[in-house]
Parts: C-alpha cells; sequence; structure tokens
C-alpha cells in the first residue's frame, strides 16, 4: 500500500528522481495485446473486467448445465452422467464462480467504465492499483481453473461448511487451490474497494455533491464500502481456512468445541452483505435505465438513496438467519428475525420507486428496458418468497431445500438480468456500436422464457433437498422441466454474446448519446470516450454539467468553496495542464498479478506443514520461492516507478475535504484491515466462549516477555513519530537515524516472538497442539506478518532517504507509513492483553 | 516541530499503562477478582489504543469523517464478537 | 423477548397455529402462499398496467422531461411512495409477528414429554440412540438408518454430528435441524399416522451425500413398546453376555 504513494506525490515536483519520464502516457493502439497487458485507464480495465467475467458466467454456466443434465432423473448409486464427487464439485464451483467470478466482477467492470464518466472523473485515484486489482482478480480465476487439475476443486458446496473443509475430509490440493483462490479474491476487492472508494468521495466534479450522484454511482459506493468490511470479514474467514488446510491449526476440526458454528458466522457475516454486494449494482443500472426509458426522473430519489444507505448498514446485522437450526439461542433468533423484517422495507420502497416513476413515462421498450423491468419482476417474486424464510418456523423446513435455491436464484439472477440490463445499455457508449435491436429483444423473450421455466420449477419440487441428485420420483416433471428452461437460459446467453460479438465487428457507429431522456455525464461525451473522458474540466456549479476549460474551474472550485482546503495539492493537479502529464501504462500490476499467481500456486502444495514428495513436491517448493521472490521485487519496483495519477479535491470531496487521495486510501485499507484483525480476534473470542472463559489460559506462561515486546513497538511507534518530524525538519540524519531505530526495535519485536515461539516448540506445544495454541499462534502470527511486511518497507524508505527523499517537503509517505505502523501497535496493544494476560 | 514534547509526553504515558496493564495481572487481581481485573486491562488497552490514534496518527487533527471510517470497521468487530459470542451462551 | 405471560396468553388465544409441525407449517405456509400470490400478482399486474398503459405512443407530450447533463433529482409521488411502504410494511410485519407466537409454541415444546432419541449423523448415515424418560441417559437401544417411533407422540431428538456438518430432516413430517460435530440441537415432532416415512440429509456431507437417508418407522403405541422390550432385552443380554465372556 504505502509503496504506491510515492510517486503520485512527488509527481511534477520531484523531478530529480531516475526513470521520471513522460513518454509513456500514450498508450499502445487497442488492437496490440501489449496495451491490454500494461494499461491502467478505467475505461480499458472496466472492459478487461467485463469480458472476463463473460468468460466466467460461459464455465459457470457450463457447470449449471452439467448439474441439470445429473438433475434429469433421480440417480441410483453410481449412474448418472456425473460420479458424486465430479457433481459436488459441479455444485460447489458453480456456485463459487457465478458469485465470486462473475456477478461481482461483471458489476465491477461496468464501475470502472462508468462511475468515473458519471462523477466527472478522469481515471481513479489510483490507476495502477485499479490495474493490479483485475489482475489479481484473474490470478484468482486461473486458480479456480487449475484447481480442477490437482486432484479434486473443493467439493464442499459455496459456503465451504466446516469441518468438510479441512484436509481430514478434503485432502485434495485442489480444495486448498480453491480456497487461496478466494483469498487471492479477497486481495483484489480490497484493492478496488479502496481505489474506488477514494475516487468517488474525493474526484466529484465541483457541484457534485453527494445528493446528486447519479444512482449507478451511489449503488457502487455503497457497495464498495459494503465490499471493503465484508470482504475483510471473508478474507479472515478463508485465511484461518488456509492455516487449517496448510499449517495444520484446529480452529475448524471437528473436536473444536464451536469450531463448525464459527465458520457458519464468519462466512454469513460475510455472505449476507455479499447478497446486496451482487445485488446494488444491478439496482443502480436499473434506475439509471427506468429513468432514461420512461422519461422520469426516478419518484422519491432521496428516499431511494435513503433506503440504499439504510440496507448497507444492516446487511451487517441479518446473517444468523442463515442459521436458525444451528444451536443458537431463541434471543438470538428473535433478534435476528426482527433485523431480517427491517431489512425488507427499504427494498420495498425502492420497488414501489421504480414502479412509480413509470406514471406518466413515454416508455420506449428498447432492449436494456426490458431486461431492467424483467429484473424488476423477478425481484419481486424473489422478494416475496423469501418473506417466506424470513418467518423462522417456515425456515425451518425450507432450510436446505430447493425453496432456498430457487429463491436466491430468483434474487441473485434478477440481479444479473439487470446487469444484462446495462449491457446493452451501456454498450453503445463502451464499443462506440450499435447493437442489433431485434436479436437483443429475441434474446429477452428467450431469456425470460428460459430463466422462468428453469427457476420456478424448482418452486413447486421444492422438497428435494439441495446438492443431491437422488430425490423422490414424484419430483422428476419439475426437475426436467427445470433442465430444459436451462438449456434455454443458456441460448440466451449466448444469443447475446453472438449479438454483441457481432456488433462490434459489424454495427452502425453509436452516436454520443444514443438515447432520448438520459441525463448523466457519460452520455456527454463521445462513444467511446477519449482517453482523458472530457473535453475539459466537468462542472455542475451552473447547475448543469459544462466543461469548462482549466481557470476557469480553479474559479468555479474556489466559488464552490470546497476545495479550498485543498489549495496546497492544486499545484499538482495534472490531466490538461501543459507542463504535466498523467501516465497510462505501467507493467508492475500485471507483473505482480503474475507472482501472485505463482505464489498462490506454489503454497497449495502445502498440505499441514509439509509438501508432497518427489517432483510433485520440488515444483510447488520451486513455484513458492519463485513466486515470493518475484513478488517482493514487483512490488518494490512498483513503488519506485515514477507514475502521475489524477489528484483529487479540486470538486466536491465531501466528507474527506483535506484528506489527500493517498492518506484516505490508507484510512480505508485500514478500516478493512480491522475487520481482518477483529474478525480473528473475534473467532479467538467466540472458541473462548465456546470452551468457557475461565477454563481457558493464556498459552506463553508468563506476560513478561509480550510486555517487553509492547515497550518495542511503542517506543518504534515514537521512533517513526520521530521520522516524520526530522523530515519536517529537512533532516536527512535525523530521518534515516530515526527509521533505522524502528527497524532495529521492529526487529527486537520479531525476535523476541522467535524465541518464545521455539521454547514453546521445544516444549511440545504446537499449531495443533489445542484451538487454545491454534487461536494463539495464528492471530499473533498475522500480527506479526504485519510487521515483517511493516520492516520490509521500512528498509525501502531508510533505502529511499538515504539518497535524499522525503526531506524536499514530499514527506507524506512517511506519514502514510506511519499511519499504517501506529495501527499494528495498536493491533498489539489488543492481542498482548487477550493472548498473554487474561 | 512544537507537538515533539507533546508526542514524548504520551509515549512515556503509553509506556506506564502498558506497565500498569500488566501490573494488575502481577498483584493477582485476576485470580482475586477475574471481573474487575478483566474490566481494566480492557479499560487500558482502549486508552492506548485511542491515544495512538488520536495523536500518533493525528486523528484529533483530521476531518471527522476519517475516526468514523475506522469506527465503522470496529463497529462491525463487535457486532460480530458480541452477537457470534451471545449466540452459543 | 416477549414475557412468559404474555407468550402464553397469546399461545391461548387460538390465533397462533399450534398441533404437530404439519399442521401448524401447512396453516402457515398456505396463508402465506395465498397472501405472497395475492401480493406479488397486485404488484406485478399494476406494473404490467402501467407499462401498458404509459407506452410510448407518439403524441404531444406536456410534461417536463430529464435532459442530458442536469443535476439529478427526483420526481414527486413520495406521498404515495410511503402509503406503499406503509402497507407492506404492516402486511411482512404481521405476517412474521403472528408467526412468532408459533415459533415460541414450537421452541416450548422440546422435551417435555414423549420419547427422546439421540440422533448422530456420520459420513453418510445416521445413527439413533433412545434415551431414558428424562431425555439424559442412554438406554442402551440404538438402531442405524431406522428410527422406530410410535404413532401420536412427541419424539424429542437430541441431534449431533460424529464427523462433519449434517442436517437431519423429516419432510413429511416437518422437522429439520443442524447436526454439527460438538454440538446438540434439540428439536421434535409428533407423527399422526403410522407408515414409513424418510429421513434426508439436508446439508452438502460429501460424496454420499445423496444418499444419506433414514426409514422412520411409525408404528403403532404397543406395537412399538412390543419392538423397544425386545430390542431392550438383546441388549441386556448382550451386555450380560459380555460380562460373562469377560469372566467376571
Amino acid at each position: 500500500m504505502t509503496d504506491d504513494n510515492q510517486p503520485r506525490t512527488d509527481g511534477g515536483t520531484a523531478t530529480a528522481l531516475p526513470g521520471d519520464s513522460h513518454d509513456d502516457d500514450h498508450l499502445p493502439p487497442r488492437w496490440s495485446l501489449k496495451r491490454w497487458l500494461v494499461t491502467t485507464n478505467h475505461k480499458d480495465v472496466g472492459l478487461l473486467y467485463l469480458a472476463t467475467a463473460m468468460f466466467f458466467l460461459v464455465f459457470g454456466g457450463v457447470l449449471a448445465l452439467l448439474i441439470r443434465a445429473q438433475m434429469w432423473s433421480p440417480r441410483a448409486p453410481g449412474t448418472g452422467v456425473l460420479s458424486a464427487m465430479a457433481y459436488n464439485q459441479a455444485v460447489s464451483l458453480h456456485g463459487l464462480i457465478m458469485v465470486f467470478w462473475f456477478i461481482s466482477p461483471f458489476a465491477t467492470g461496468f464501475a470502472n467504465y462508468i462511475v468515473p464518466l458519471q462523477i466527472g472523473a478522469e481515471d481513479l485515484a489510483f490507476p495502477r492499483l485499479n490495474a493490479l486489482s483485475y489482475w489479481l482478480y484473474l490470478a484468482s480465476g486461473i486458480l479456480v481453473f487449475a484447481s480442477f487439475f490437482q486432484g479434486s476443486s473443493f467439493a464442499g458446496g459455496w459456503t465451504l461448511y466446516a469441518p468438510l473443509n479441512i484436509p481430514a475430509f478434503m485432502p485434495s490440493i485442489g480444495a486448498t487451490t480453491t480456497v487461496f483462490a478466494i483469498v487471492v479474491f479477497c486481495a483484489s476487492i480490497t484493492v478496488g474497494g479502496v481505489n474506488f472508494l477514494t475516487t468517488i468521495h474525493r474526484m466529484r466534479a465541483p457541484g457534485l455533491t453527494m445528493r446528486s450522484l447519479p444512482l449507478f454511482t451511489w449503488s457502487w459506493l455503497l457497495t464498495a464500502w459494503m465490499m471493503l468490511l465484508a470482504f475483510a470479514a471473508l478474507l479472515a474467514a478463508v485465511m484461518i481456512l488456509l492455516s487449517d488446510r496448510m499449517l495444520g491449526t484446529t480452529y475448524f476440526a471437528a473436536t473444536t468445541a464451536g469450531g463448525s458454528v464459527l465458520w457458519t458466522h464468519l462466512f454469513w457475516f460475510f455472505g449476507h452483505p455479499e447478497v446486496y454486494i451482487v445485488f446494488f449494482p444491478a439496482l443502480g443500472a436499473m434506475a439509471e435505465i427506468f429513468q432514461t426509458f420512461s422519461g422520469n426522473r426516478i419518484v422519491g430519489r432521496k428516499w431511494f438513496i435513503v433506503s440504499m444507505v439504510l440496507v448497507a448498514l444492516q446487511s451487517f446485522i441479518v446473517w444468523m438467519h442463515h442459521m436458525f437450526l444451528t444451536s443458537i439461542n431463541l434471543e438470538v433468533k428473535t433478534l435476528f428475525m426482527a433485523t431480517t423484517i427491517g431489512i425488507s422495507l427499504p427494498f420495498d420502497l425502492m420497488v414501489f420507486a421504480l414502479i412509480y416513476t413509470l406514471i406518466k413515462g413515454r416508455i420506449r421498450w428498447d432492449t436494456p428496458m426490458l431486461y431492467a423491468f424483467g429484473a424488476l419482476v423477478l425481484f419481486i417474486v424473489g422478494g416475496i418468497t423469501g418473506v417466506f424464510l424470513g418467518a423462522v418456523v417456515l425456515d425451518y423446513e425450507f432450510r436446505g431445500t430447493y425453496w432456498v435455491v430457487a429463491h436466491f436464484h430468483y434474487v441473485m439472477v434478477s440481479g444479473v438480468t439487470g446487469l444484462i440490463a446495462g449491457l446493452f445499455y451501456w454498450f453503445p457508449k463502451m464499443t462506440g456500436k450499435t447493437y442489433d435491436e431485434f436479436l437483443g429483444k429475441l434474446s429477452f423473450a428467450v431469456y425470460f422464457t428460459g430463466f422462468n421455466l428453469l427457476y420456478f420449477p424448482l418452486f413447486l419440487a421444492w422438497g428435494t433437498p439441495r446438492r443431491v441428485f437422488a430425490y423422490r420420483p414424484e419430483y422428476v416433471g419439475w426437475h426436467r422441466l427445470a433442465s430444459v428452461g436451462a438449456v434455454i437460459l443458456g441460448i440466451a446467453f449466448l444469443l447475446i454474446i453472438y449479438n454483441l460479438a457481432k456488433s462490434i465487428v459489424a454495427g452502425d457507429d453509436a452516436a454520443a448519446n444514443p438515447w432520448p431522456y438520459s441525463t448523466t455525464a457519460e452520455w456527454a461525451v463521445a462513444s467511446p470516450p477519449p482517453i482523458e473522458n472530457f473535453p475539459g474540466k466537468p462542472s455542475y456549479v451552473s447547475g448543469s454539467l459544462e466543461f469548462l476549460d482549466d481557470d476557469a474551474t480553479a474559479a468555479a472550485a474556489a466559488d464552490g468553496g470546497t476545495a479550498a482546503t485543498d489549495g496546497g495539492h492544486a499545484a499538482l493537479e495534472s490531466g490538461h495542464g501543459d507542463d504535466v502529464h498523467v501516465d497510462h501504462a505501467s507493467y508492475w500490476p500485471v507483473t505482480i498479478g503474475l507472482f501472485t499467481l505463482v505464489t498462490a500456486l506454489g503454497l497449495s502444495g502445502l498440505q499441514v506443514g509439509s509438501y508432497p514428495s518427489g517432483l510433485e513436491g520440488l515444483f510447488y517448493q520451486g513455484a513458492s520461492v519463485l513466486g515470493v521472490v518475484g513478488l517482493l521485487g514487483s512490488i518494490t519496483a512498483m513503488g519506485y516507478e515514477n507514475f502521475t495519477a489524477h489528484e483529487g479535491g479540486l470538486g466536491e470531496a465531501w466528507p474527506f475535504e483535506g484528506v489527500e487521495n493517498t492518506k484516505m486510501g490508507m484510512w480505508v485499507f485500514l478500516a478493512s484491515d480491522v475487520v481482518l484483525f477483529g474478525a480473528f480476534i473475534g473467532a479467538a473470542i467466540f472458541l473462548r466462549v465456546a470452551y468457557g472463559w475461565t477454563q481457558w489460559h493464556p498459552i506463553p506462561h508468563n506476560p513478561i516477555p509480550g510486555l517487553v515486546n509492547t515497550y518495542l513497538l511503542l517506543t518504534s511507534s515514537f521512533t517513526v513519530i520521530l521520522a516524520l518530524v526530522a523530515a519536517q525538519k529537512r533532516s536527512r540524519k535525523g530521518v534515516v537515524a530515526s527509521l533505522t531505530l524502528t527497524f532495529l526495535l521492529g526487529l527486537g519485536f520479531l525476535a523476541n516472538k522467535a524465541i518464545e515461539w521455539v521454547v514453546l516448540f521445544s516444549e511440545g506445544t504446537g499449531l495443533d497442539s489445542s484451538v487454545r495454541a491454534s487461536t494463539y499462534y495464528l492471530t499473533t502470527g498475522l500480527h506479526m506478518g504485519h510487521v515483517i511486511a511493516g520492516l520490509l518497507v521500512t528498509a525501502y524508505l531508510i533505502w529511499r532517504a538515504w539518497n535524499g527523499a522525503y526531506t524536499d517537503g514530499n514527506d507524506e509517505t512517511l506519514e502514510y507509513f506511519g499511519l499504517y505502523w501506529h495501527f499494528v501497535d495498536i493491533v498489539w496493544l489488543f492481542l498482548f492483553p487477550l493472548f498473554y494476560i487474561v | 516541530m512544537a507537538r515533539t514534547k507533546l508526542y514524548t509526553g504520551i509515549y512515556v504515558a503509553l509506556f506506564v499503562i502498558a506497565t500498569m496493564q500488566v501490573a494488575v495481572e502481577q498483584i493477582g487481581l485476576l485470580e482475586s477478582s477475574y471481573m474487575l481485573a478483566l474490566g481494566l486491562i480492557t479499560v487500558f488497552s482502549l486508552v492506548k489504543a485511542v491515544v495512538v490514534a488520536g495523536y500518533f496518527q493525528h486523528l484529533v487533527w483530521e476531518p471527522r469523517s476519517v475516526t468514523y471510517v475506522m469506527l465503522l470497521g470496529f463497529v462491525g468487530f463487535l457486532a460480530l464478537t458480541v452477537a457470534a459470542s451471545y449466540s452459543i451462551l | 423477548m416477549i414475557p412468559d405471560s404474555t407468550a402464553a396468553s397469546v399461545l391461548q388465544s387460538g390465533l397462533v397455529p399450534q398441533g404437530t409441525r404439519v399442521q401448524v407449517f401447512s396453516e402457515i405456509y398456505w396463508v402465506f402462499l395465498g397472501l405472497g400470490t395475492l401480493v406479488g400478482a397486485v404488484v406485478i399486474g399494476y406494473m404490467l398496467y402501467n407499462a401498458y398503459k404509459y407506452s410510448y405512443q407518439g403524441g404531444v407530450d406536456e410534461e417536463e422531461r430529464p435532459k442530458l447533463g442536469e443535476v439529478p433529482t427526483g420526481g414527486g409521488k413520495g406521498k404515495k411512495l410511503f402509503l406503499s411502504l406503509g402497507l407492506s410494511a404492516i402486511i411482512v410485519i404481521s405476517l412474521i409477528a403472528w408467526t412468532y407466537g408459533t415459533l415460541l409454541f414450537v421452541e416450548g415444546q422440546t422435551g417435555e414429554q414423549g420419547v427422546d432419541v439421540q440422533v448422530e449423523g456420520y459420513q453418510f448415515g445416521w445413527n439413533f440412540y433412545y434415551l431414558d424418560d428424562g431425555g439424559d441417559d442412554y438406554t442402551g437401544v440404538n438402531t442405524t438408518n431406522e428410527l422406530r417411533v410410535p404413532v401420536d407422540t412427541q419424539i424429542n431428538l437430541q441431534v449431533t454430528s460424529d464427523d462433519v456438518f449434517h442436517n437431519f430432516g423429516i419432510p413429511q413430517l416437518k422437522v429439520k435441524t443442524d447436526a454439527i460435530p460438538g454440538e446438540t440441537t434439540e428439536t421434535w415432532f409428533e407423527a399422526s399416522d403410522t407408515g414409513n416415512y424418510t429421513a434426508h440429509c439436508y446439508e452438502l456431507c460429501g460424496q454420499g451425500h445423496s444418499y444419506m437417508d433414514a426409514e422412520v418407522i411409525v408404528m403403532e403405541e404397543d406395537e412399538f413398546q412390543d419392538w423397544y422390550d425386545s430390542q431392550n432385552a438383546s441388549t441386556n443380554n448382550e451386555s450380560a453376555a459380555n460380562v460373562a465372556a469377560a469372566g467376571v
């Protein structure tokens, strides 16, 4: 994270740096493969996301068809298209791929392309990090693909319930790779979330206040907030799972009290917000399309936004409604039943708002409107059948049956339908071509028929348990109907893909604004938009969108008063200026993605502390080493690369005026890290409660070595502060000395910890000795990982400081590193008492 | 920088609180009155965290929104931990 | 939480569905299905009506339409919006609140009377251990993949797992609960008719998940007693034999 700060703040002023060149702001042409590898432009990255997500749609769709083929008849043991294990893999990976590698990235593709245009930004705040999130996403997708060839992919359902997910019950290396893929995917989401939140909060055009943000951008803003926090919890869950699989901790072992229930808590704490993470972008797209194609502004816009905010907040307090049949108590069931009703109400309002928007409209039934309207119908069915599940007594019977399957497909795939609407809506903008309207309408007819033929019979066959292929013969008819529907829905997707592919090659050129009554800024620029998006500085100050030249913008911003606090940064602003060029190309994101893939592939071979024997083991070990070395090298190189991006805070930046982009990015990242550590600590506390709080004693015999480490970390925090003070006094020696001291103190912390662990190991207390030992080693180990990462950055900073950086007035990097380091310190302030004293 | 004195004072205070935290254990308060000791230790940790975040990370001088972002993460942690632990009591 | 006395009075009012789980489920399910269908039909019908009525047909346009580049704002009709929200809130909240009474009834029913059985899931089958009257101690009678119970009697299940996460459910008797290793969940059911039923596993548990069934045989009270006594006797004989074999 911190490495990315350096070039940005240097941009424009630190011309003495080596490698400083503005030659690469011209990207290779679109037909060149190189362009797509090095691009950091938000529109290119958006297209990469969309194309890759479509590939995973086909992948997940093929798995779905395999499931439906198996369900054609109730299968006797050993018969059918798939073996039992193949079937389990198909259902698990269908779910995982559709949720993680299709829907969310598909929405991310639109967000990448459209959100900066809608808010009047020329790119995202951190273009290279944006490219990096794409490459991490692709790396994670390739890992999923690879997992099928490593024995067996994950076969325990997309919910990965414990303890089926541990090696004792699922020993294949492929299963580890699948989990690792989710870890990498979480990293991609976190990087992307930080980027979008900084961008949307800080890079809006003057006059575009939060209240007047377009609804698609609003929906994505809330999606990004939910992603940031929910995926941090998932990251904790899958990291703990990986630790159980690779290192041999025993969090989820069948013998661990509370272990299985812990998984359900961690997973669903993420899992329920995930439903809205998937659905919100579609809702935003539907809102835009309803407005454009009915020629009306949305009814109750303010309340629509309030509803979305409420849902985003409430989504974090409903997770236990997925757990009504576990051993949770009646009081908590009652509470979560109430919150579940609560979260349905804002949705009612949003649905009605969309419907009332049609009234007195001039509704044009172009393909996007057909899909958006269809999506709303499907969502209503999904919503009503969801109310059944909110009644706990009914949920008791529906749990684990096809009622749930049918319900969430109506909800999730109605989201897909809304995004398909968006695909047709924005296709002319993104490609500059017009799609075939007849084929589009035809595809909708096929799609809507296929959808309902596929999912509605599943309500009627709801007595079927989930994820089985032997079911009561009375349901054969419904399941066959569903299988036929699946084929039809598949054909609809092929029609969509054919239509769009054909149109890209041979479609008519699209106008800048093909849709009457559209209002948002993306329609005010050419199709496709030029690399810098706008012909001038976009501004809404006058009450409607204008493109101003630079001087006028500065005046307008000053009038608005919002940019005043950022005055100091105005000189760094770039884009249309004469002497500053922003960059669009970097090799490092794709390189980091590649080495992440190699690292993950290598480490996946690690099973409960050891690699496989022979050549196979050699391969995994080699890949691990190569990957880690490559990762360290490429991250350093990216940190050192001089890359200029757009600065924020020139227009609307509420509520983060005066918090420079990189600083805000750092804070947002730290908020996600709070949840990550929070989930680890929460897991330890939960397991301790399940075990019996007072029967559980600290693993270290004596808190004094821990206290010494507390002193060391506190002192190192202090020396980081001194480094910043020295930088402000322009004292190179002071900076180098303080940072070196920080480094040594951190090293001391690690050495002390190492001694503690060696002693514990020699006494026979290993990671797998008890769940008590597992939580101690893993939680403090995660913290140690943070310390090590911090020390690597410190070493880099010392080297840069020695060469004269940071004492030239650009000391932000030191400040932002300090934020991270103090955070690591704060975490220890909680870990120390929890694992050493009480 | 005039704040150096302030930073030094805070550093000393943190050092002292950390020591007091362990002192609670060393004098045997955990054995004699567990809940009181647990409460004290938690409060000490919270105070240290707030001070580090407030001054070393200069949250007191930033727009309040940054603090709220961090609190959002912290509330998420509390919701998960408290509700999950309560659910199995 | 609703105080016990209030809960009791609500339960006795006759408003709240009570009885076997089959009865309460079907009563609530049909009410939900009826109302759900009605609401769905009204809302979707209204959507289609407006979609048809306001379709573009050319002609003079009297409305002020959105323009490209305007600052996004909303249209009116706020009152109508909140009226609809209020109506839907009343329906949803009253429906769920109504079923909450049944939830209290269902949850309050466990373990007070009837036959107690411990159910243990394993990959891939079910063990049933019959417990004594209090539901505390194992009587020595056990079966595998076959649960025999008397008709018209409350059967209390204490469900757990020997290995992974399973879920025990008998769909026709509308009973279901998670089988979690290291945890015990409690539930109950009552069969009104003798006959054979099937229990399934409702949580993906591995290779044999699809076939992880158990037969549930509901017998007349006296038949069940005969069967139980014979099992008990053979268990006792076995343990006697074991004791003898051990040479004590």
